[in-house]
């Protein structure tokens, strides 16, 4: 993407917080029902299906954390 | 649910150009709204959906009825009855379906890579206990659903519905979804069944007649050839060719007389022609019907009844010869009750075309004619399927019904549905794996046909409409013939003359027109029936003799290419018989048409004969009426109304050679029959694109219709919810500056692919040669050209038999100093092991981090276990460009696995390299990107995107892109649609352009006064300039630039790998080579060839030849004459292989630089 003309020089490893500090327990994560839009959450192993609708197509959350873009 | 009206269903209506209730029509302006009332019930996709249809609604019941009853050898008391099967709605094969809310989706299948399928039912009846038992709604498998058709979820749904399903209302349907990929079964072309096709090979002076019989049981060819004189008859099933007055002998024992009027009729000429014939069944000594059966019988090959098992009755010739007369030759004509006499019709009938073609060359058939050709559909090539699977099936549920019986004490009674049950899956998976591989086997008729299905392209709206119409040819591919390729006057208004591939598949891929119809089987038995009942003069032809059939004006009438009937009024029989037809008493897709050559009457009631409607004239005045436009117009009439009362109908091409057909409705003389609806109607969808095509050189539109695949743009409404393997998307597509109707027809204006470019044409840079690009800077920051990338990622965790599955891991950390850190190949996963949707993925990192079982085949059972270790299998990114991840999706699959599609994204500006095209078959790339500054401009602030080089115009012709960008910039000023309209066939209001264009204040002619942006003089020309439509293409250098100075080596011959996927070298070749050698740059090639690829030192004993090792011979068993030499490796490879293959190989060494004696 990044190919031709100026490139600022970014300041660190790029856009993500590249340090995890602590240890992680082993959360359950959430997701997202493609179906009706409720928050899922899952543990591992568990089945894959929301637990309002049944639909099994899940979605993973977008970030909370700051992307930064280059517009270009 | 409440119905919301977003005024959106009023978009996707048949458009009547913006007119008001009130406004006057005129038939010759206003006819073409026809043409949407067409597409609204027939026409372009809706093929595919008719034929499925059919199939599922009608032949399949038709296919079980034939095949209902299974009895057993075994107990005569049991029978089994399959009394009706259905095909249900599609359904979710989870056994958790009933705590589910929604039905299946098609969306579901795609994302969850489920096949879209509903369950076969059947009704049956059996014997259980000597009782009568009916069981309802057993299951039979499962028949995939076509999207769209009746069975579909989709059908009869409202915008809105469609939008809560996900769908795409703009989206064709007409193909398959399998495993979560989009199948499409092509169009199939074949030369026509149950049809006599005459062809001369003038070379050696052959006439022959050749049908292709096709029943049920079996498919056949039969050929009645003349060679030297003398006529025979030859089958796959006869050992050699048979006399024809033998065959008409014992077809019905007719005498010579009666021969010779059957064939020859009272005509001298052919009497004389066929009267040797009669001399071959007297040296063969065959004179009554007797003798004749024995001296086929005699012929016919044996095992050819080895597909009956079991100890077969010996016959003797007579049988045998009555039997392959009765149910092998000429097997679509059926005999009734041993009357062989419509069979001798038949063969007399052939004869006689052979007779007929040798005294006028000219009377033999055309194979390339499209009246002569067929189209099979994906009903048709599932009926096949399936008939083939259901007879397996029954034989399978006897084989083992039997099976129970022959057991004497049974502890249960027999329950024939469990048999069933047992067997029913090999019915779904047959057609599931059929449409899954293309691979359309069916054994009873010997087809063998690989690659009927493809994956649907869905690189743009235009290649996924484009793919569902187009036609595969059956035969030659690789042949020289110019025939089949080349276009057939026939062809007009049925298939595009434009849409066809460049290169190998030229001519022989084709495409169907806008208003094509294909047609479905329409039952026989009415219209046999009504033959008799239209007209009194009609009369069975098994009642008369050849002398009476061939008399002057006597017409034989053939349905569908059998004799059936003798009229002396052909015209007045057909003009009854269209009559009825427009009256809607019978199928409009019925033809009838006549033949004066043969003194023939077709009557055509057959599948997937092309057809298309016509306005109807009669006495110099069209049916069409301004009145029936107004009722159109206000919604209360539809295209099927017209064509019951008779306004327009549908005409195959073999009526079409009956018809008066003019274009222009001022063209209608007191002998036209028929009006054309639209002219534009003889292109298909893909190039009705092109504004103005008939301004422009033929080929030019071909390659636009080979382009117009290639363009990004928008491909669905519901592109961003669907995970494609690929998918390019215009960030900011523009409905064309300049289109047409077919543009509106096919909805191409709501998902275009391309943008408005003011393009100005001259010289500018020398960047510009070769039809290169000048690009201004700040039109691609403005967002001209940029393009939006999706790439799936897909990991799917497997199960293994023994009960080992592959699973997520986390993310791997690692100490840097006192702070803990992910790895760096896993920096972007979050803690399920699953890249974070927004992140930034870079070439090698993790996105699905996942591991599989080193031990996948042992039992787990006793003493035999494998390692529990895991290997890491996760899935990376590997593309040198780095994305962000757009989508993370989990779901399981219908095997109950976890499946993961990550969705990843690059947004491309245009840079140097990438293609772009016009809709005129002019492509270019960019040649070079110019800041603003120095782009020209015009003394109103006008600054082009596009520069493009006057040399693209002289050579091309393209006139149809001038007068696009004239009226496109008339159409912008004035700021009226209507003058954007650059229909086919249509005269071009250039003058009223003109004066728009005079009228605000610019040239005429489209050229203005311009600037140049480097010296800030004026430009010493005026300057054509305007918008034009363009195209982004796929092809970007982004995806295609490629270097390696080293990288990785092939492990068979240590050459360098080949291909950019693969980081691969760039191939000095033969060529390359040749140039070196004859340059004599000795050092050069030695680099390239041996140290920049795969030299290698080798061990080699000058005694024996043989190679060494670790300087020791084990040959010689001795170090003495061992001497290294380096040479690539993959001469090495040879001699060894050569060794392999016990060819001695001895390298006989000298030295480079002898030592002088």
């Amino acid at each position: 993407m990044v190919r031709e003309g100026y490139q600022p020089p970014t300041a660190g490893a790029g856009p993500r917080g590249s340090t995890h500090t602590g240890h992680e327990v082993r959360t359950q994560m959430t997701y997202i029902c493609g179906d009706c839009g409720s928050r899922v959450s899952l543990a591992k192993d568990a089945a894959v299906a929301c637990n309002q609708c049944m639909g099994r197509v899940l979605y993973k959350e977008r970030t909370k954390r700051m992307v930064q873009f280059e517009a270009r | 649910m409440p119905l919301v009206d977003d005024g959106f269903e009023a978009l996707l209506e048949p458009f009547y150009n913006g007119k008001k209730l009130t406004d006057p029509i005129s038939t010759k302006d206003d006819k073409f709204q026809l043409l949407p009332a067409f597409l609204k019930v027939k026409g372009l996709v809706k093929q595919h959906i008719d034929s499925y249809n059919f199939f599922v609604e009608q032949e399949i019941k038709e296919i079980v009825r034939a095949n209902r009853t299974i009895r057993s050898d075994v107990d005569s008391n049991f029978w089994l009855e399959f009394t009706d099967i259905r095909v249900d709605r599609p359904r979710r094969q989870d056994h958790n379906e009933g705590k589910t809310t929604r039905p299946v989706s098609p969306m579901e299948c795609r994302l969850r890579d489920m096949t879209y399928a509903a369950p076969i039912l059947v009704d049956v009846v059996y014997i259980r206990d000597k009782q009568k038992i009916i069981r309802r709604n057993v299951p039979l498998g499962r028949m995939p659903v076509m999207l769209r058709s009746s069975k579909c979820r989709l059908s009869g749904a409202n915008n809105d519905t469609m939008e809560q399903m996900n769908e795409c209302p703009l989206d064709p349907g007409g193909y398959f979804i399998i495993g979560g990929t989009e199948k499409v079964i092509l169009i199939q072309e074949q030369l026509s069944k149950n049809r006599v096709i005459v062809e001369a090979d003038e070379k050696n002076n052959i006439i022959s007649a050749s049908v292709t019989s096709s029943t049920h049981e079996r498919k056949s060819k039969t050929y009645v050839t003349q060679k030297k004189d003398k006529i025979s008859l030859t089958h796959n099933v006869l050992v050699e060719g048979i006399p024809i007055v033998i065959v008409l002998k014992a077809l019905g024992g007719l005498s010579d007389l009666e021969i010779m009027q059957l064939v020859a009729g009272s005509d001298g000429r052919y009497q004389d022609e066929f009267l040797i014939n009669f001399d071959e069944a007297t040296k063969a000594q065959v004179f009554t019907q007797h003798q004749a059966l024995e001296y086929i019988g005699a012929r016919v090959k044996m095992g050819s009844k080895k597909a009956q098992f079991g100890p077969q009755v010996r016959r003797n010739n007579v049988e045998e010869g009555l039997d392959a007369l009765a149910n092998l030759v000429i097997a679509h004509v059926p005999i009734e009750g041993l009357d062989f006499y419509p069979k001798a019709i038949y063969v007399a009938m052939m004869t006689r075309r052979v007779l007929v073609a040798a005294h006028d060359p000219k009377l033999v058939d055309d194979r390339d004619f499209v009246g002569n050709k067929r189209l099979e559909l994906a009903g048709q090539l599932l009926s096949l399927l399936f008939e083939d699977l259901f007879k397996r099936f029954t034989v399978e549920v006897k084989m083992s019904i039997d099976k129970f019986l022959k057991k004497n004490n049974r502890a249960v009674p027999l329950d024939a549905v469990h048999m069933i049950s047992n067997h029913a899956n090999n019915i779904g998976m047959g057609i599931n794996r059929a449409i899954q591989t293309g691979n359309w086997n069916v054994k009873r008729f010997n087809m063998n046909r690989a690659g009927v299905t493809h994956v649907l392209s869905r690189l743009s709206y235009i290649s996924a409409l484009g793919m569902m119409t187009r036609i595969s040819s059956q035969f030659e591919k690789t042949r020289k013939v110019s025939g089949p390729r080349a276009l057939q006057p026939s062809q007009w208004g049925m298939l595009c003359p434009s849409d066809t591939p460049e290169g190998e598949a030229c001519g022989l891929v084709k495409n169907l027109a806008l208003m094509t119809h294909i047609t479905t089987n329409v039952e026989e038995g009415p219209v046999k029936r009504w033959i008799f009942t239209l007209d009194p003069g009609v009369e069975p032809i098994r009642n008369f003799s050849g002398a009476e059939m061939h008399r002057e004006g006597s017409f034989i009438i053939h349905v569908n290419g059998t004799p059936f009937a003798l009229t002396r009024y052909p015209k007045r029989f057909a003009n009854r018989f269209r009559t009825m037809r427009r009256r809607g008493w019978m199928s409009p897709f019925v033809s009838i048409n006549i033949n004066t050559h043969f003194n023939a009457v077709h009557i055509a009631t057959d599948e997937g004969r092309i057809c298309r409607p016509y306005i109807i004239v009669k006495n110099g005045q069209q049916k069409l009426k301004p009145e029936h436009l107004k009722l159109l117009h206000m919604g209360k009439a539809t295209f099927d109304d017209f064509l019951t009362h008779g306004i327009v109908e549908y005409l195959d091409v073999n009526e079409e050679n009956d018809a008066l057909i003019t274009i222009y409705e001022d063209q209608i003389t007191q002998s036209t029959t028929h009006l054309e609806i639209e002219p534009f109607t003889i292109l298909g969808a893909v190039a009705g694109l092109i504004p103005f095509p008939h301004h422009n050189q033929s080929p030019r539109n071909t390659y636009q219709c080979a382009m117009g695949k290639q363009a990004i743009g928008a491909i669905a409404y519901n592109q961003f919810n669907r995970i494609d393997t690929l998918l390019y998307t215009l960030v900011y597509p523009q409905r064309p500056m300049v289109i047409s109707k077919t543009i509106q027809l096919i909805h191409y204006d709501k998902l275009p692919a391309g943008q408005n470019a003011t393009v100005v044409v001259m010289s500018y840079s020398g960047y510009d040669i070769e039809d290169a690009l000048v690009l201004n800077k700040a039109s691609i920051d403005r967002g001209f050209g940029r393009c939006q990338v999706f790439r799936k990622y897909t990991a799917e965790l497997q199960k293994y038999p023994n009960g080992r599955r592959e699973e997520m891991t986390h993310p791997e950390d690692e100490m840097d100093g006192d702070v803990r850190r992910r790895v760096p190949k896993d920096e972007i996963l979050d803690n399920d092991g699953l890249a974070t949707v927004g992140y930034r993925v870079k070439a090698g990192e993790a996105m699905v981090k996942k591991r599989t079982p080193l031990d996948q085949t042992t039992t787990g059972i006793g003493m035999d276990r494998g390692p529990s270790e895991f290997r890491d299998s996760s899935v990376s990114y590997r593309i040198p460009d780095p994305a962000f991840i757009d989508k993370v999706m989990i779901s399981r699959t219908e095997r109950e696995t976890t499946v993961i599609k990550v969705q990843t994204r690059q947004t491309r500006r245009p840079e140097l390299g990438d293609k772009f095209s016009s809709r005129h078959g002019q492509k270019g790339v960019v040649g070079i990107i110019v800041e603003q500054e120095d782009m020209p401009f015009a003394d109103n602030g006008l600054c082009p995107d596009i520069i493009m080089n006057p040399h693209g115009f002289p050579s091309r012709m393209t006139v149809g892109k001038l007068l696009e960008c004239l009226t496109g910039k008339a159409s912008v000023l004035d700021g009226r649609k209507d003058y954007g309209f650059g229909d086919a066939f249509r005269s071009h209001p250039v003058e009223q352009v003109s004066q728009v264009m005079l009228d605000h204040g610019f040239s005429w002619e489209g050229k203005d006064y311009f600037t140049s942006g480097i010296t800030g003089e004026p430009l010493e020309a005026y300057i054509f300039n305007g918008p034009i439509y363009y195209q982004r293409l796929k092809h970007m250098v982004q995806d295609k630039m490629h270097s390696r100075s080293r990288g990785p080596r092939a492990i068979l011959t240590r050459q360098p790998t080949e291909g950019r996927s693969r980081d691969g070298g760039l191939r000095l070749g033969e060529m390359e080579r040749d140039c070196l050698i004859a340059y004599g740059a000795s050092q050069l090639l030695l680099e390239r060839l041996m140290i920049s690829s795969d030299g290698t030192e080798i061990d080699i004993c000058q005694q024996c030849g043989l190679f060494g090792y670790k300087g020791y011979c084990h040959t010689c068993k001795s170090t003495k004459e061992v001497t290294k030499m380096t040479m690539p490796y993959a001469a090495k490879l040879l001699v060894q292989e050569l060794i392999s293959m016990n060819v001695g190989v001895r390298l006989q060494l000298e030295d480079e630089f002898p030592h002088p004696k």
